[in-house]
């Protein structure tokens, strides 16, 4: 009886052993083939991007999104990470310029979606009102009576004209430092940024730039891939995997001064409305 | 129709009607998916946790994306739905047949557990998963949940030694998965060493067990005394144990849901399943928190995914892994320990069905970037799978066994304590209530009210319930009319099947008293011949016994009562006194000895 037992056990370890080594053998976490070998290539549409892209397209030095990226690289084995920019318009259109994937502040949308495989997200993304110091928006009304600026193919011109309703027309810019530039010079009193990056701004430059109040909404932040992209589960993977292990939180801290993984930065007041 | 069309623009511009979204909306499609999905798939044969975990499919962002990938809601609250999976897993235990049965228990336990835990980790590993993803599948697949006991337990077999010891594993089994959860969650965060880790584990585990097992039901004791009065605070006393255990777990990188494992294991003794908190528990449990944890699982689901050819692959060595394991286990379990070939399958059928503790494992896995979908879309196969061997195996197996009607129960299970007057309840409730937490019992108090009594006796009543609250007992008393207090307690005893009786008295005045009642009881039955016949028909072996009363020590609780199979009931009696217990033997012939 003893000795059938343990044949039994022989077996059912011998088959399980071989059954397992035949099989497709992809990692438990998916895996992740890059397009160049031993590189990770991101795109993204501007470097340097407050607290998200420090340095140069050539040589990034830090933000919270190269940190992403570096970390990306390092779980997938691979010693590498090349940057490429690409427009914001291409990149939500799923012209990736041949990078693995894209880490640009995309907010995530089904229309976007069509384009591009989005990931799991990795920051909260509410959209904010940046102005310069000095001037308050307690209000939807006193926000629509501001003069605005906003980049051209983002949620954000859509959340400003759904949720603010401007009386004057908001100027559309192509590029995020055109908007800036705007609120700079004072041809625009607000603008409208995922809070995140108005955040970012306004720490880079706190005599310039104030967020006086972030919008109620569920935008998230999340890397962009091609569609229909094998790597799509390894990236998943990767971002829960780092919102686990606590480095989005860290990344957050160092670069945003901020945690808005899984909440909103209570230091920013809500935008009271009518309803 | 020219009407309509010509008043559709003037409609259009006074009712501004926009496609349903926000927080009811969403509440809307998860309960309304509650309701149906269970319904539909019981209706089909196919059991409702299916149904559930396609639901979710369907509402979520692979189906209908009613509920879309961003939202925040129902992942949460599926948190908490396992949270509390997890406490009612260990809450429900039934401790006492782990006792009885330990030896077995502990042997089928560690070789149900061993064989697929190793036979999980070796697959993992010859896949070329890292370490600690081949780990937490073996553990995944090591567990079990106890799916199939309905069908064993109707079958009449749940007293049947191999079956209680298939229902002790669990906890055995259970307790082990999620130490192997706890060092491999614990193990991938932060780069840390393994050393540091397994101390950090132990470290933890000792807290959480100290906390668990010591604070934990002291706490909770002192609030169902304080607080126990109103019984949704019982309630929210029982869901802050579970999230406090659950944060201390937490504190020391240890899985939530281990901390609510040990929350449910530590008020095992002060929530009887039989009792009313309980039955608050599974319903809220059964309506809302499980069913919602599933239906987030379902969230996952997608079953593009779940049709592949590498899903299916990990699904078939999952299941080879599983139930091979399992299968070898029962198999050497029954020769060791003696059953036979039906106890062999059910041992098998108890041991194989991998559902909610394999679910939690499998998400947090997930979670943590250890495994990605095409692994929970392969569990969810398994799942699948083992769900349906188990019940057929439990179904013919069942079959095959000589039924077990009535088994031996512990005496504690069901006391009865009969009250004339409510002042004098105290110490019967006490008693009864250290018997019955002894045994994992429920306390039935009955206010007994002579004949000739006020219809409505409200002020002893609500004295009563104020009583029994700070006695801690947690069971609403009863009120029933009957020509004495014995006479009456014995009538409810019948009515609940009690497993004991007691019945509180006013202290002794003189040594006589002792014999009052049962003196009483049968003088009583002499005077009215047509009660005589009704109350030896309800208790045959009542009056003869209840003659002989004897003084006795105040029984632990731990030995089994086994009420004849051919009688009616007849649990032994107390009559309590004071702080004196006297012991009447009641069931005269019965095979109750102390």
């Amino acid at each position: 009886m003893a000795r059938s037992g343990t044949l039994g056990t022989a077996l059912l370890v011998l088959g399980v052993t071989l059954s397992a080594c035949g099989a497709s053998g992809l990692g438990a976490a998916g895996k992740f083939t890059p397009r160049t070998p031993d590189t990770l290539t991101v795109a993204t549409a501007q470097v340097p991007d407050p607290g998200f892209w420090k340095g140069t397209i050539a040589h990034p030095t830090g933000g919270f999104e190269y940190g992403l990226a570096r970390a990306l690289a390092s779980r997938f084995g691979l010693s590498r990470v090349k940057v490429i920019e690409v427009p914001f318009k291409q990149l939500t259109a799923g012209n990736l310029g041949g990078a693995d994937l894209a880490l640009s502040d995309i907010t995530v949308t089904k229309q976007r979606a069509e384009h591009v495989d989005f990931s799991e997200s990795y920051l909260d993304a509410p959209p904010a009102i940046l102005v310069r110091p000095g001037t308050e928006v307690p209000d939807v009304h006193a926000a629509q009576g501001l003069s605005w600026a906003v980049q051209d193919g983002t949620t954000l011109r859509e959340a400003l004209a759904e949720a603010i309703e401007p009386s004057a027309p908001a100027q559309v810019l192509e590029h995020q430092r055109e908007v800036l530039l705007a609120l700079r010079v004072g041809r625009a009193e607000a603008v409208m940024l995922d809070l995140p990056v108005a955040l970012a701004y306004a720490r880079e430059a706190p005599h310039t730039y104030a967020v006086a109040a972030q919008l109620p909404s569920e935008a998230v932040l999340a890397a962009a891939l091609p569609t229909g992209s094998e790597n799509l589960e390894a990236v998943d993977s990767a971002i829960r995997a780092f919102g686990a292990d606590g480095t989005i939180e860290r990344l957050g801290h160092e670069w945003l001064d901020t945690d808005l993984q899984g909440g909103r930065d209570e230091g920013v007041p809500a935008l009271r409305t009518d309803e | 129709m020219t009407a309509l069309a010509m008043h559709a623009p003037v409609m259009a511009a006074l009712v501004d009607i926009s496609s349903p979204k926000g927080a009811p909306w969403e509440f809307l499609v998860v309960f309304a998916t509650l309701l149906l999905g269970p319904v539909l798939f019981k209706r089909a044969g196919v059991p409702g946790i299916i149904g559930l975990l396609l639901g979710g499919y369907v509402i979520g962002p692979h189906g209908l994306n009613l509920i879309g990938s961003g939202n925040a809601t129902l992942p949460d609250l599926g948190q908490l739905g396992l949270l509390y999976l997890m406490f009612v897993a260990g809450v429900e235990l039934d401790l006492n047949l782990l006792r009885i049965h330990r030896r077995s228990t502990v042997a089928f336990g560690l070789l149900t557990f061993a064989f697929p835990m190793v036979l999980g980790t070796i697959v993992g590993l010859a896949l070329g998963w890292e370490v600690a993803a081949s780990l937490l599948l073996g553990s995944l697949l090591a567990s079990h949940t106890l799916i199939t006991y309905p069908t064993v337990r109707e079958a009449g077999l749940s007293s049947d030694p191999a079956v209680a010891t298939a229902v002790g594993s669990t906890v055995l089994t259970d307790t082990l998965a999620l130490i192997v959860l706890a060092g491999v969650a614990g193990s991938v965060g932060g780069g840390r060493s393994g050393v540091e880790v397994a101390v950090q584990i132990a470290v933890g585990l000792i807290v959480l067990i100290a906390f668990s097992l010591l604070v934990l039901p002291r706490l909770a004791a002192l609030a169902f005394r304080l607080l126990g009065a109103e019984r949704s605070v019982r309630y929210i006393v029982a869901i802050t144990a579970f999230l406090s255990a659950a944060t201390v777990a937490e504190l020391f990188g240890i899985e939530g849901i281990v901390g609510a494992f040990f929350a449910g294991l530590a008020l095992n003794r002060l929530v009887p399943n039989e009792g009313q908190l309980m039955d608050r528990i599974e319903f809220f449990g059964g309506a809302v928190f499980i069913p919602v944890f599933l239906v987030s699982v379902g969230l996952i689901l997608n079953p593009s995914v779940m049709v592949q050819g590498q899903t299916l692959e990990l699904a078939g060595l999952f299941i080879l892994a599983c139930l091979g394991g399992k299968a070898l286990a029962a198999m050497l379990s029954a020769r060791l320990l003696g059953f036979s070939r039906p106890q062999a399958t059910l041992l098998f059928s108890l041991s194989s069905a991998q559902a909610a503790a394999t679910l939690a494992a499998t998400v947090i896995g997930f979670q943590l970037g250890l495994f990605d979908s095409s692994v929970v879309n392969a569990v969810l196969v398994v799942i699948l799978v083992s769900v349906l061997a188990s019940t057929i195996t439990a179904i013919r197996a069942s079959a095959r066994m000589p039924t077990h009607d009535r088994g031996p129960q512990p005496l504690g299970k069901r006391v009865v304590v009969g009250i004339g007057d409510p002042e004098l309840a105290q110490g019967a409730l006490a008693t009864a209530l250290g018997l019955a937490r002894a045994d994992g019992g429920v306390v039935r108090p009955v206010l007994v009210v002579p004949e000739t009594a006020p219809f409505a006796p409200r002020a002893a009543r609500e004295r009563l319930a104020q009583i029994v609250a700070a006695v801690g007992v947690e069971t609403l008393p009863t009120t029933i009319v009957d020509r004495s207090v014995m006479h009456g307690a014995l009538r409810a005893a019948a009515a609940e099947e009690a497993t004991l009786v007691l019945v509180s008295e006013p202290p002794e005045q003189d040594g006589a008293a002792a014999h009052e009642h049962p003196r009483q009881d049968r003088a009583a039955v002499r005077e009215n011949p047509r009660q005589d016949r009704a109350t030896e028909h309800e208790h045959p072996r009542q009056d003869g016994a209840a003659a002989r009363v004897a003084p006795g020590p105040k029984p632990r609780g731990s030995r089994p009562y086994t009420p004849p199979a051919d009688t009616p009931h007849t649990p032994p009696v107390g009559i309590v006194r004071g702080q004196e217990t006297l012991w009447v033997d009641a069931p005269r012939d019965s095979c109750y000895s102390r």
